[in-house]
Protein backbone atom coordinates (compact mmCIF):
# COMPACT_ATOMS: atom_id res chain seq x y z
CA UNK A 1 0.00 0.00 0.00
CA UNK A 2 1.35 3.66 -0.60
CA UNK A 3 -0.22 6.30 1.24
CA UNK A 4 -0.77 9.81 -0.34
CA UNK A 5 3.03 11.71 -0.66
CA UNK A 6 4.79 7.89 -0.54
CA UNK A 7 6.79 7.33 -3.67
CA UNK A 8 8.11 3.99 -2.81
CA UNK A 9 7.21 0.31 -2.88
CA UNK A 10 8.40 -2.52 -1.12
CA UNK A 11 8.32 -5.23 -3.49
CA UNK A 12 9.31 -9.05 -2.17
CA UNK A 13 10.89 -11.00 -4.43
CA UNK A 14 11.14 -14.92 -2.56
CA UNK A 15 11.59 -17.50 -1.14
CA UNK A 16 9.19 -19.28 -2.83
CA UNK A 17 10.15 -17.53 -6.22
CA UNK A 18 11.67 -19.27 -9.22
CA UNK A 19 14.50 -16.60 -9.62
CA UNK A 20 15.65 -16.22 -6.27
CA UNK A 21 16.84 -19.08 -4.99
CA UNK A 22 16.27 -20.41 -1.04
CA UNK A 23 16.75 -16.72 -0.16
CA UNK A 24 14.38 -13.46 0.07
CA UNK A 25 15.30 -10.10 -1.91
CA UNK A 26 13.46 -6.90 -0.21
CA UNK A 27 13.04 -4.55 -2.63
CA UNK A 28 12.00 -0.88 -2.27
CA UNK A 29 11.48 0.33 -5.93
CA UNK A 30 10.54 3.85 -7.57
CA UNK A 31 8.00 2.78 -10.54
CA UNK A 32 10.79 0.64 -11.83
CA UNK A 33 13.69 2.41 -10.48
CA UNK A 34 15.11 0.26 -7.55
CA UNK A 35 15.88 2.38 -4.63
CA UNK A 36 17.72 -0.34 -1.96
CA UNK A 37 17.50 -3.95 -2.15
CA UNK A 38 18.29 -6.11 0.66
CA UNK A 39 18.76 -10.06 1.04
CA UNK A 40 17.27 -11.47 3.18
CA UNK A 41 19.09 -14.82 3.92
CA UNK A 42 19.33 -17.77 6.23
CA UNK A 43 16.65 -19.67 5.18
CA UNK A 44 18.58 -22.96 4.47
CA UNK A 45 21.43 -22.78 7.09
CA UNK A 46 21.44 -25.87 8.16
CA UNK A 47 24.50 -25.26 11.17
CA UNK A 48 27.33 -27.29 9.55
CA UNK A 49 30.21 -25.25 11.95
CA UNK A 50 27.83 -26.39 15.05
CA UNK A 51 27.34 -29.75 13.64
CA UNK A 52 31.34 -30.68 12.57
CA UNK A 53 31.90 -30.00 16.79
CA UNK A 54 30.15 -33.22 16.93
CA UNK A 55 31.09 -34.92 14.20
CA UNK A 56 34.53 -37.17 13.74
CA UNK A 57 37.32 -35.71 12.00
CA UNK A 58 36.92 -38.34 8.78
CA UNK A 59 32.73 -37.39 8.94
CA UNK A 60 33.05 -34.22 8.52
CA UNK A 61 34.20 -34.40 4.76
CA UNK A 62 31.03 -35.30 3.21
CA UNK A 63 29.46 -32.69 5.83
CA UNK A 64 31.29 -29.79 4.23
CA UNK A 65 30.50 -30.78 0.40
CA UNK A 66 26.89 -30.55 1.45
CA UNK A 67 26.40 -26.59 1.12
CA UNK A 68 27.91 -25.82 -2.06
CA UNK A 69 26.99 -28.73 -4.28
CA UNK A 70 27.99 -27.23 -7.53
CA UNK A 71 31.52 -26.66 -5.95
CA UNK A 72 31.91 -29.74 -3.93
CA UNK A 73 35.78 -30.62 -4.55
CA UNK A 74 36.81 -26.98 -3.05
CA UNK A 75 35.70 -27.70 0.47
CA UNK A 76 36.79 -30.94 0.57
CA UNK A 77 39.71 -30.02 -0.72
CA UNK A 78 40.37 -26.73 1.95
CA UNK A 79 39.15 -28.68 4.65
CA UNK A 80 41.16 -31.62 4.32
CA UNK A 81 44.26 -29.26 3.85
CA UNK A 82 43.44 -27.69 6.97
CA UNK A 83 43.21 -31.18 8.69
CA UNK A 84 46.72 -32.61 6.53
CA UNK A 85 48.25 -28.98 8.36
CA UNK A 86 47.41 -30.65 11.89
CA UNK A 87 48.41 -34.13 11.27
CA UNK A 88 51.78 -32.73 9.85
CA UNK A 89 51.32 -34.78 7.01
CA UNK A 90 52.01 -34.08 2.91
CA UNK A 91 50.48 -35.79 0.67
CA UNK A 92 52.44 -38.03 -2.44
CA UNK A 93 53.28 -35.96 -5.43
CA UNK A 94 50.72 -38.21 -7.87
CA UNK A 95 47.70 -37.41 -5.14
CA UNK A 96 48.59 -34.03 -5.38
CA UNK A 97 47.81 -33.91 -8.94
CA UNK A 98 44.98 -35.69 -8.60
CA UNK A 99 43.36 -33.10 -6.45
CA UNK A 100 43.87 -30.72 -9.03
CA UNK A 101 42.73 -32.48 -11.76
CA UNK A 102 39.40 -33.21 -9.88
CA UNK A 103 38.88 -29.36 -8.80
CA UNK A 104 39.69 -27.96 -12.40
CA UNK A 105 36.77 -30.59 -13.88
CA UNK A 106 34.85 -29.10 -10.59
CA UNK A 107 35.42 -25.72 -11.60
CA UNK A 108 34.37 -26.30 -15.14
CA UNK A 109 30.88 -27.95 -14.13
CA UNK A 110 30.44 -25.05 -11.18
CA UNK A 111 30.67 -22.13 -14.01
CA UNK A 112 28.37 -23.92 -16.24
CA UNK A 113 26.28 -24.31 -13.85
CA UNK A 114 26.11 -20.65 -12.71
CA UNK A 115 26.50 -19.71 -16.73
CA UNK A 116 23.29 -21.42 -17.03
CA UNK A 117 21.16 -20.54 -14.05
CA UNK A 118 22.13 -16.63 -15.86
CA UNK A 119 21.12 -17.64 -18.60
CA UNK A 120 17.64 -18.74 -17.49
CA UNK A 121 17.65 -15.47 -15.17
CA UNK A 122 18.22 -13.41 -17.80
CA UNK A 123 15.20 -15.32 -20.53
CA UNK A 124 17.55 -17.32 -22.35
CA UNK A 125 16.54 -21.00 -21.82
CA UNK A 126 18.77 -22.31 -24.29
CA UNK A 127 21.52 -20.92 -22.63
CA UNK A 128 20.69 -22.56 -19.58
CA UNK A 129 20.21 -25.95 -21.61
CA UNK A 130 23.41 -25.85 -23.76
CA UNK A 131 25.10 -25.02 -20.24
CA UNK A 132 23.68 -28.18 -18.36
CA UNK A 133 24.24 -30.49 -20.90
CA UNK A 134 28.15 -29.48 -21.42
CA UNK A 135 28.27 -30.27 -17.76
CA UNK A 136 27.38 -33.36 -18.20
CA UNK A 137 30.36 -34.99 -20.22
CA UNK A 138 32.95 -33.09 -17.13
CA UNK A 139 30.67 -35.19 -14.62
CA UNK A 140 30.81 -38.08 -16.20
CA UNK A 141 34.89 -37.83 -16.21
CA UNK A 142 34.26 -36.79 -12.32
CA UNK A 143 31.89 -39.94 -11.68
CA UNK A 144 34.17 -42.45 -13.48
CA UNK A 145 37.21 -40.56 -11.37
CA UNK A 146 35.44 -40.80 -8.15
CA UNK A 147 32.40 -43.19 -8.62
CA UNK A 148 29.60 -40.13 -7.86
CA UNK A 149 28.38 -37.35 -10.10
CA UNK A 150 28.94 -34.75 -7.75
CA UNK A 151 29.27 -35.69 -3.90
CA UNK A 152 33.02 -37.02 -4.64
CA UNK A 153 34.38 -37.17 -0.95
CA UNK A 154 37.28 -37.75 -2.97
CA UNK A 155 39.74 -36.06 -1.28
CA UNK A 156 41.01 -37.44 2.31
CA UNK A 157 43.99 -37.32 4.75
CA UNK A 158 47.15 -38.20 3.43
CA UNK A 159 45.81 -38.35 -0.30
CA UNK A 160 43.01 -39.22 -2.42
CA UNK A 161 40.26 -42.37 -2.45
CA UNK A 162 40.95 -43.30 -6.36
CA UNK A 163 43.81 -43.98 -9.02
CA UNK A 164 43.34 -42.47 -12.23
CA UNK A 165 41.38 -45.03 -14.04
CA UNK A 166 43.00 -45.83 -17.31
CA UNK A 167 42.00 -44.17 -20.54
CA UNK A 168 41.20 -41.82 -18.29
CA UNK A 169 43.35 -38.81 -19.98
CA UNK A 170 41.80 -39.93 -23.14
CA UNK A 171 38.57 -39.57 -22.53
CA UNK A 172 39.08 -36.12 -20.97
CA UNK A 173 41.19 -34.83 -24.22
CA UNK A 174 37.90 -35.94 -26.36
CA UNK A 175 35.94 -33.82 -23.71
CA UNK A 176 37.69 -30.76 -24.16
CA UNK A 177 38.06 -30.83 -27.52
CA UNK A 178 34.02 -30.87 -27.51
CA UNK A 179 34.15 -27.94 -25.53
CA UNK A 180 36.43 -25.52 -27.61
CA UNK A 181 34.36 -26.45 -30.60
CA UNK A 182 31.23 -25.57 -28.58
CA UNK A 183 32.55 -22.74 -27.02
CA UNK A 184 32.21 -21.12 -30.51
CA UNK A 185 28.76 -21.30 -30.88
CA UNK A 186 27.92 -19.97 -27.16
CA UNK A 187 29.72 -17.18 -28.26
CA UNK A 188 27.78 -16.52 -31.48
CA UNK A 189 24.02 -17.85 -30.02
CA UNK A 190 25.08 -16.13 -26.30
CA UNK A 191 27.65 -13.74 -25.39
CA UNK A 192 28.25 -12.24 -28.54
CA UNK A 193 24.35 -11.83 -29.35
CA UNK A 194 23.32 -7.98 -28.58
CA UNK A 195 20.62 -9.45 -26.83
CA UNK A 196 22.52 -10.42 -24.05
CA UNK A 197 24.72 -7.72 -24.35
CA UNK A 198 22.28 -5.06 -24.12
CA UNK A 199 21.12 -7.07 -20.87
CA UNK A 200 24.27 -7.47 -19.12
CA UNK A 201 27.07 -4.62 -20.50
CA UNK A 202 27.38 -1.56 -18.34
CA UNK A 203 24.65 -3.10 -15.05
CA UNK A 204 25.65 -3.70 -12.31
CA UNK A 205 29.54 -2.04 -12.04
CA UNK A 206 31.78 -3.10 -9.40
CA UNK A 207 34.85 -0.32 -9.44
CA UNK A 208 38.05 -2.30 -8.20
CA UNK A 209 38.00 -0.05 -5.46
CA UNK A 210 34.97 -0.90 -4.02
CA UNK A 211 35.38 -4.69 -4.82
CA UNK A 212 38.84 -5.12 -2.88
CA UNK A 213 37.14 -2.41 -0.03
CA UNK A 214 33.79 -4.97 -0.09
CA UNK A 215 35.93 -8.03 0.58
CA UNK A 216 34.64 -9.45 -2.76
CA UNK A 217 36.45 -12.65 -3.99
CA UNK A 218 36.84 -14.89 -7.09
CA UNK A 219 35.49 -14.48 -10.11
CA UNK A 220 33.44 -11.06 -9.22
CA UNK A 221 36.56 -9.86 -7.91
CA UNK A 222 38.94 -10.84 -10.83
CA UNK A 223 35.84 -9.00 -13.76
CA UNK A 224 36.75 -5.86 -11.41
CA UNK A 225 40.41 -5.91 -12.77
CA UNK A 226 42.14 -7.37 -9.63
CA UNK A 227 44.64 -10.23 -9.87
CA UNK A 228 43.89 -12.18 -7.80
CA UNK A 229 43.84 -16.34 -7.40
CA UNK A 230 44.60 -17.95 -4.59
CA UNK A 231 46.12 -20.86 -6.45
CA UNK A 232 48.71 -18.21 -7.41
CA UNK A 233 48.83 -16.64 -4.32
CA UNK A 234 49.33 -19.69 -1.76
CA UNK A 235 49.76 -22.08 -4.59
CA UNK A 236 48.46 -25.40 -2.86
CA UNK A 237 47.94 -29.17 -4.52
CA UNK A 238 49.63 -29.08 -7.77
CA UNK A 239 49.28 -25.41 -8.89
CA UNK A 240 53.20 -24.96 -8.26
CA UNK A 241 54.13 -26.51 -11.22
CA UNK A 242 51.53 -25.95 -13.59
CA UNK A 243 51.06 -23.05 -15.85
CA UNK A 244 48.00 -21.20 -15.97
CA UNK A 245 47.46 -17.70 -16.18
CA UNK A 246 44.70 -15.53 -14.15
CA UNK A 247 41.78 -14.51 -15.84
CA UNK A 248 40.79 -11.07 -15.26
CA UNK A 249 38.57 -8.10 -16.55
CA UNK A 250 38.42 -4.32 -16.09
CA UNK A 251 34.80 -3.41 -16.83
CA UNK A 252 33.24 -4.88 -13.80
CA UNK A 253 29.91 -5.38 -15.15
CA UNK A 254 27.50 -8.24 -15.29
CA UNK A 255 29.37 -8.88 -18.91
CA UNK A 256 33.08 -8.95 -17.15
CA UNK A 257 31.55 -11.02 -14.53
CA UNK A 258 30.59 -13.42 -17.25
CA UNK A 259 33.33 -13.85 -19.45
CA UNK A 260 35.64 -14.27 -16.41
CA UNK A 261 33.80 -17.17 -15.74
CA UNK A 262 33.96 -18.28 -19.77
CA UNK A 263 37.68 -17.57 -20.17
CA UNK A 264 38.42 -19.49 -16.44
CA UNK A 265 36.83 -22.64 -18.26
CA UNK A 266 39.47 -22.39 -20.97
CA UNK A 267 41.94 -22.30 -18.36
CA UNK A 268 40.97 -24.87 -16.13
CA UNK A 269 40.82 -26.71 -19.97
CA UNK A 270 44.73 -26.12 -20.25
CA UNK A 271 45.58 -26.96 -16.74
CA UNK A 272 43.95 -30.23 -17.02
CA UNK A 273 45.66 -30.94 -19.88
CA UNK A 274 49.01 -30.46 -18.15
CA UNK A 275 47.64 -32.48 -15.52
CA UNK A 276 47.47 -35.35 -17.43
CA UNK A 277 50.45 -35.15 -19.30
CA UNK A 278 52.28 -34.16 -16.26
CA UNK A 279 51.61 -36.49 -13.65
CA UNK A 280 53.79 -38.38 -11.52
CA UNK A 281 53.55 -42.47 -11.18
CA UNK A 282 53.46 -43.02 -7.04
CA UNK A 283 51.53 -43.99 -4.54
CA UNK A 284 48.28 -41.70 -3.87
CA UNK A 285 48.02 -42.22 -0.11
CA UNK A 286 50.60 -41.24 2.32
CA UNK A 287 52.89 -43.86 3.43
CA UNK A 288 52.21 -43.66 7.12
CA UNK A 289 48.86 -44.40 6.66
CA UNK A 290 49.38 -46.96 3.89
CA UNK A 291 51.83 -49.26 6.31
CA UNK A 292 48.56 -49.37 8.05
CA UNK A 293 46.86 -51.21 6.21
CA UNK A 294 47.06 -55.28 5.85
CA UNK A 295 49.31 -56.61 3.29
CA UNK A 296 47.02 -58.67 1.58
CA UNK A 297 44.39 -55.77 1.26
CA UNK A 298 47.41 -53.51 0.42
CA UNK A 299 47.97 -55.68 -2.41
CA UNK A 300 44.60 -55.86 -3.86
CA UNK A 301 43.64 -51.85 -3.30
CA UNK A 302 47.08 -51.27 -5.83
CA UNK A 303 45.84 -53.60 -8.04
CA UNK A 304 42.55 -51.97 -8.46
CA UNK A 305 43.51 -48.40 -7.74
CA UNK A 306 40.66 -47.78 -4.98
CA UNK A 307 42.38 -46.78 -1.38
CA UNK A 308 41.23 -48.73 1.59
CA UNK A 309 41.19 -46.89 4.60
CA UNK A 310 43.29 -48.06 7.64
CA UNK A 311 41.63 -48.93 10.17
CA UNK A 312 42.59 -45.62 12.35
CA UNK A 313 40.51 -43.30 9.98
CA UNK A 314 37.51 -44.56 11.82
CA UNK A 315 38.19 -42.83 15.22
CA UNK A 316 40.82 -40.16 13.30
CA UNK A 317 42.76 -38.57 16.45
CA UNK A 318 44.45 -34.84 15.67
CA UNK A 319 47.01 -33.52 17.77
CA UNK A 320 45.83 -30.34 19.77
CA UNK A 321 46.61 -26.63 17.75
CA UNK A 322 44.94 -24.77 14.72
CA UNK A 323 45.17 -24.97 11.22
CA UNK A 324 43.89 -22.37 8.28
CA UNK A 325 43.63 -23.27 4.57
CA UNK A 326 42.78 -21.21 1.71
CA UNK A 327 41.44 -22.84 -1.54
CA UNK A 328 40.35 -21.20 -4.57
CA UNK A 329 36.89 -22.69 -6.00
CA UNK A 330 34.57 -22.04 -8.48
CA UNK A 331 32.91 -18.95 -6.43
CA UNK A 332 36.18 -17.76 -4.95
CA UNK A 333 37.98 -18.25 -1.63
CA UNK A 334 37.47 -20.92 0.74
CA UNK A 335 38.79 -20.72 3.97
CA UNK A 336 38.89 -23.69 6.67
CA UNK A 337 39.80 -22.64 9.85
CA UNK A 338 40.02 -25.77 12.29
CA UNK A 339 40.62 -25.65 15.96
CA UNK A 340 41.62 -29.00 17.79
CA UNK A 341 41.90 -30.23 20.81
CA UNK A 342 43.23 -33.31 20.86
CA UNK A 343 39.81 -35.12 20.52
CA UNK A 344 38.11 -37.39 17.86
CA UNK A 345 35.97 -33.63 17.12
CA UNK A 346 37.27 -30.71 16.19
CA UNK A 347 37.13 -28.13 19.15
CA UNK A 348 35.59 -25.51 16.62
CA UNK A 349 35.81 -25.16 13.06
CA UNK A 350 34.79 -22.45 10.88
CA UNK A 351 34.11 -22.24 7.30
CA UNK A 352 34.09 -19.25 5.17
CA UNK A 353 32.42 -19.55 1.51
CA UNK A 354 32.82 -17.33 -1.35
CA UNK A 355 28.96 -17.01 -1.68
CA UNK A 356 28.91 -15.39 2.25
CA UNK A 357 31.31 -12.51 0.78
CA UNK A 358 30.17 -11.57 -1.99
CA UNK A 359 26.37 -11.33 -0.68
CA UNK A 360 26.84 -7.90 -0.15
CA UNK A 361 26.90 -7.16 -3.72
CA UNK A 362 23.24 -7.30 -3.57
CA UNK A 363 22.84 -3.92 -1.73
CA UNK A 364 26.04 -2.75 -3.40
CA UNK A 365 25.29 -3.02 -7.00
CA UNK A 366 21.51 -2.70 -7.55
CA UNK A 367 21.60 1.28 -6.15
CA UNK A 368 19.32 2.41 -8.89
CA UNK A 369 18.67 -0.08 -11.06
CA UNK A 370 15.92 -1.31 -12.95
CA UNK A 371 14.14 -4.64 -11.81
CA UNK A 372 14.59 -5.93 -14.47
CA UNK A 373 18.44 -5.90 -13.60
CA UNK A 374 18.06 -7.64 -10.89
CA UNK A 375 18.38 -10.73 -12.50
CA UNK A 376 21.36 -9.71 -14.60
CA UNK A 377 22.81 -8.78 -11.81
CA UNK A 378 21.93 -11.55 -9.49
CA UNK A 379 22.78 -14.69 -11.63
CA UNK A 380 26.37 -12.74 -12.56
CA UNK A 381 27.75 -12.89 -9.20
CA UNK A 382 26.60 -16.65 -9.48
CA UNK A 383 25.46 -16.45 -5.77
CA UNK A 384 24.69 -19.62 -4.37
CA UNK A 385 22.58 -19.20 -1.19
CA UNK A 386 23.01 -22.73 0.66
CA UNK A 387 26.45 -22.11 -0.02
CA UNK A 388 26.10 -18.77 1.79
CA UNK A 389 24.31 -19.85 4.84
CA UNK A 390 26.20 -23.22 5.31
CA UNK B 1 28.44 -0.52 -34.81
CA UNK B 2 24.50 -1.24 -35.90
CA UNK B 3 26.00 -2.89 -38.80
CA UNK B 4 28.07 -5.17 -36.52
CA UNK B 5 25.05 -6.01 -34.24
CA UNK B 6 23.39 -7.38 -37.26
CA UNK B 7 25.49 -9.44 -38.07
CA UNK B 8 25.28 -10.91 -34.40
CA UNK B 9 22.03 -10.87 -34.51
CA UNK B 10 22.09 -12.98 -37.69
CA UNK B 11 25.20 -15.14 -36.13
CA UNK B 12 22.92 -15.93 -33.42
CA UNK B 13 19.58 -16.94 -35.03
CA UNK B 14 22.00 -18.64 -37.61
CA UNK B 15 23.56 -20.82 -34.68
CA UNK B 16 19.95 -21.39 -33.28
CA UNK B 17 18.84 -23.06 -36.91
CA UNK B 18 21.92 -25.03 -37.31
CA UNK B 19 20.98 -26.79 -33.67
CA UNK B 20 17.50 -27.25 -35.07
CA UNK B 21 18.93 -29.53 -37.38
CA UNK B 22 21.91 -30.81 -36.31
CA UNK B 23 23.77 -30.50 -32.49
CA UNK B 24 24.42 -32.78 -29.60
CA UNK B 25 21.50 -34.76 -28.14
CA UNK B 26 22.46 -35.50 -24.48
CA UNK B 27 19.52 -36.78 -23.29
CA UNK B 28 19.71 -40.54 -21.44
CA UNK B 29 16.24 -41.86 -22.29
CA UNK B 30 15.90 -43.40 -18.44
CA UNK B 31 14.29 -46.08 -17.54
CA UNK B 32 13.86 -47.25 -21.57
CA UNK B 33 17.63 -46.65 -21.24
CA UNK B 34 19.47 -47.23 -18.60
CA UNK B 35 23.32 -46.50 -18.08
CA UNK B 36 26.01 -48.69 -17.77
CA UNK B 37 28.08 -47.39 -14.72
CA UNK B 38 31.80 -47.36 -14.32
CA UNK B 39 34.15 -49.02 -12.73
CA UNK B 40 33.89 -48.30 -8.71
CA UNK B 41 30.71 -46.60 -9.37
CA UNK B 42 29.16 -45.89 -5.64
CA UNK B 43 25.94 -47.52 -5.59
CA UNK B 44 24.04 -49.54 -3.25
CA UNK B 45 26.11 -51.83 -0.66
CA UNK B 46 26.49 -55.35 -0.98
CA UNK B 47 27.30 -57.58 2.40
CA UNK B 48 28.73 -60.62 2.36
CA UNK B 49 28.09 -62.57 5.92
CA UNK B 50 30.59 -64.66 5.93
CA UNK B 51 33.66 -63.02 5.38
CA UNK B 52 32.12 -60.20 8.05
CA UNK B 53 34.93 -60.18 11.40
CA UNK B 54 31.92 -58.04 12.75
CA UNK B 55 34.75 -55.64 13.71
CA UNK B 56 32.15 -52.56 13.75
CA UNK B 57 34.79 -50.18 11.81
CA UNK B 58 31.69 -49.63 9.01
CA UNK B 59 29.52 -49.03 11.50
CA UNK B 60 32.05 -46.32 13.85
CA UNK B 61 32.99 -44.55 10.68
CA UNK B 62 29.68 -43.75 8.83
CA UNK B 63 28.88 -40.02 8.39
CA UNK B 64 25.21 -39.83 8.66
CA UNK B 65 24.48 -43.27 10.65
CA UNK B 66 23.17 -45.43 8.32
CA UNK B 67 24.78 -48.24 9.26
CA UNK B 68 24.02 -49.71 12.68
CA UNK B 69 25.26 -52.83 14.12
CA UNK B 70 22.76 -55.20 15.29
CA UNK B 71 22.89 -57.54 18.25
CA UNK B 72 22.57 -61.09 16.24
CA UNK B 73 20.54 -63.03 18.77
CA UNK B 74 20.77 -66.63 17.12
CA UNK B 75 24.59 -65.40 17.00
CA UNK B 76 24.93 -64.77 20.38
CA UNK B 77 23.15 -67.63 22.14
CA UNK B 78 25.56 -70.26 20.31
CA UNK B 79 28.67 -68.38 21.45
CA UNK B 80 27.59 -67.02 24.71
CA UNK B 81 28.92 -63.50 24.02
CA UNK B 82 27.19 -60.19 22.44
CA UNK B 83 27.84 -60.51 18.68
CA UNK B 84 26.91 -57.42 16.49
CA UNK B 85 26.65 -57.23 12.63
CA UNK B 86 26.11 -54.25 10.74
CA UNK B 87 22.37 -53.41 8.58
CA UNK B 88 22.01 -50.41 7.02
CA UNK B 89 19.14 -47.48 6.61
CA UNK B 90 19.04 -46.20 3.30
CA UNK B 91 16.51 -43.64 4.14
CA UNK B 92 20.00 -42.51 5.94
CA UNK B 93 22.61 -43.36 3.72
CA UNK B 94 24.81 -40.85 1.55
CA UNK B 95 26.60 -43.12 -0.90
CA UNK B 96 29.83 -41.76 0.66
CA UNK B 97 31.25 -45.38 0.81
CA UNK B 98 33.36 -44.79 3.56
CA UNK B 99 32.43 -47.88 5.08
CA UNK B 100 33.36 -49.72 1.69
CA UNK B 101 36.76 -48.55 2.19
CA UNK B 102 37.45 -48.92 5.39
CA UNK B 103 35.88 -52.45 5.40
CA UNK B 104 39.03 -54.65 6.53
CA UNK B 105 37.76 -58.29 4.91
CA UNK B 106 36.41 -56.76 1.29
CA UNK B 107 33.03 -57.80 3.03
CA UNK B 108 31.58 -54.96 2.28
CA UNK B 109 31.27 -53.73 -1.74
CA UNK B 110 29.91 -51.18 -4.02
CA UNK B 111 27.18 -52.17 -6.74
CA UNK B 112 25.81 -50.18 -8.97
CA UNK B 113 22.90 -50.34 -8.24
CA UNK B 114 21.29 -46.67 -7.24
CA UNK B 115 17.78 -46.40 -8.73
CA UNK B 116 15.81 -48.45 -6.46
CA UNK B 117 12.23 -47.26 -5.25
CA UNK B 118 10.42 -48.30 -2.02
CA UNK B 119 6.60 -48.03 -0.67
CA UNK B 120 7.42 -47.33 3.10
CA UNK B 121 9.73 -46.05 4.68
CA UNK B 122 10.39 -49.57 6.81
CA UNK B 123 11.34 -51.35 3.52
CA UNK B 124 14.57 -49.21 3.28
CA UNK B 125 16.38 -50.48 6.36
CA UNK B 126 17.90 -53.84 5.96
CA UNK B 127 18.97 -55.22 9.82
CA UNK B 128 22.03 -57.64 8.84
CA UNK B 129 20.38 -60.71 7.43
CA UNK B 130 18.32 -58.82 4.82
CA UNK B 131 21.40 -56.93 4.23
CA UNK B 132 23.09 -60.08 3.36
CA UNK B 133 20.62 -60.97 0.70
CA UNK B 134 21.87 -58.74 -1.48
CA UNK B 135 20.62 -55.41 -3.43
CA UNK B 136 16.92 -55.63 -4.92
CA UNK B 137 17.10 -55.44 -8.41
CA UNK B 138 14.78 -52.21 -9.56
CA UNK B 139 11.85 -53.38 -11.59
CA UNK B 140 11.23 -51.66 -14.54
CA UNK B 141 7.60 -52.15 -16.47
CA UNK B 142 9.57 -52.91 -19.95
CA UNK B 143 12.98 -54.34 -19.95
CA UNK B 144 15.05 -51.74 -20.66
CA UNK B 145 18.04 -51.29 -22.86
CA UNK B 146 21.38 -50.93 -21.64
CA UNK B 147 23.79 -48.22 -22.37
CA UNK B 148 27.01 -46.55 -22.35
CA UNK B 149 28.17 -43.55 -22.04
CA UNK B 150 30.68 -42.68 -24.50
CA UNK B 151 32.26 -39.52 -24.42
CA UNK B 152 32.82 -37.73 -27.84
CA UNK B 153 35.16 -35.26 -29.87
CA UNK B 154 31.71 -34.02 -31.60
CA UNK B 155 28.64 -34.51 -29.64
CA UNK B 156 30.19 -34.88 -26.01
CA UNK B 157 28.16 -37.75 -24.83
CA UNK B 158 27.01 -40.56 -27.38
CA UNK B 159 24.48 -43.43 -25.61
CA UNK B 160 25.55 -46.79 -27.41
CA UNK B 161 24.07 -50.07 -26.70
CA UNK B 162 26.03 -51.85 -24.25
CA UNK B 163 27.65 -55.03 -25.30
CA UNK B 164 27.42 -57.71 -22.51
Amino acid sequence: MISSGERELELLIGPQHPASGHMRLVAKVDGDVVVELRPNIGYVHRSVEKLAEVKKYLQIIPLVERPSLADTTANNLAYVMALEKLLGIEPPERAKYLRTLLAEINRIHSHLYGLGIHGVMIGSSTAYMWCFGDREPFLELAQELTGARLTYSYIIPGGVRRDLPAGLGERAERVLRYMENRMRDYFNLYFNNPVVRARLEGVGVLSRHDAINLGITGPNLRASGVAYDVRRAEPYAAYPELEFDIVTEEAGDSFARVMVRVREIVESMRIIRQVIRKIPEGPILHESYEKLIPPKLRESMKQRGMVKFPSVFANLRVPPGEAISRVEGGRGEVVFHIVSDGKLSPYRMRMVTPSFRNVILFEHLTRGVRVADIPAIYGSLDYFPPEADR
Amino acid sequence: MSLSRTVRHAKAILTGFKYLFAGPRLTLMYPDDIQELPEGYRGMIEYDWDSCIKCSLCAMVCPADAMKMYVSKEESEREGKVVKRPGINYTRCIFCGFCVDICPTDSLRFTKVHDVAYYTYEEQIYPPAEFSKGVPRPLYLREPRKVRAVLDERRGIRYEPARS
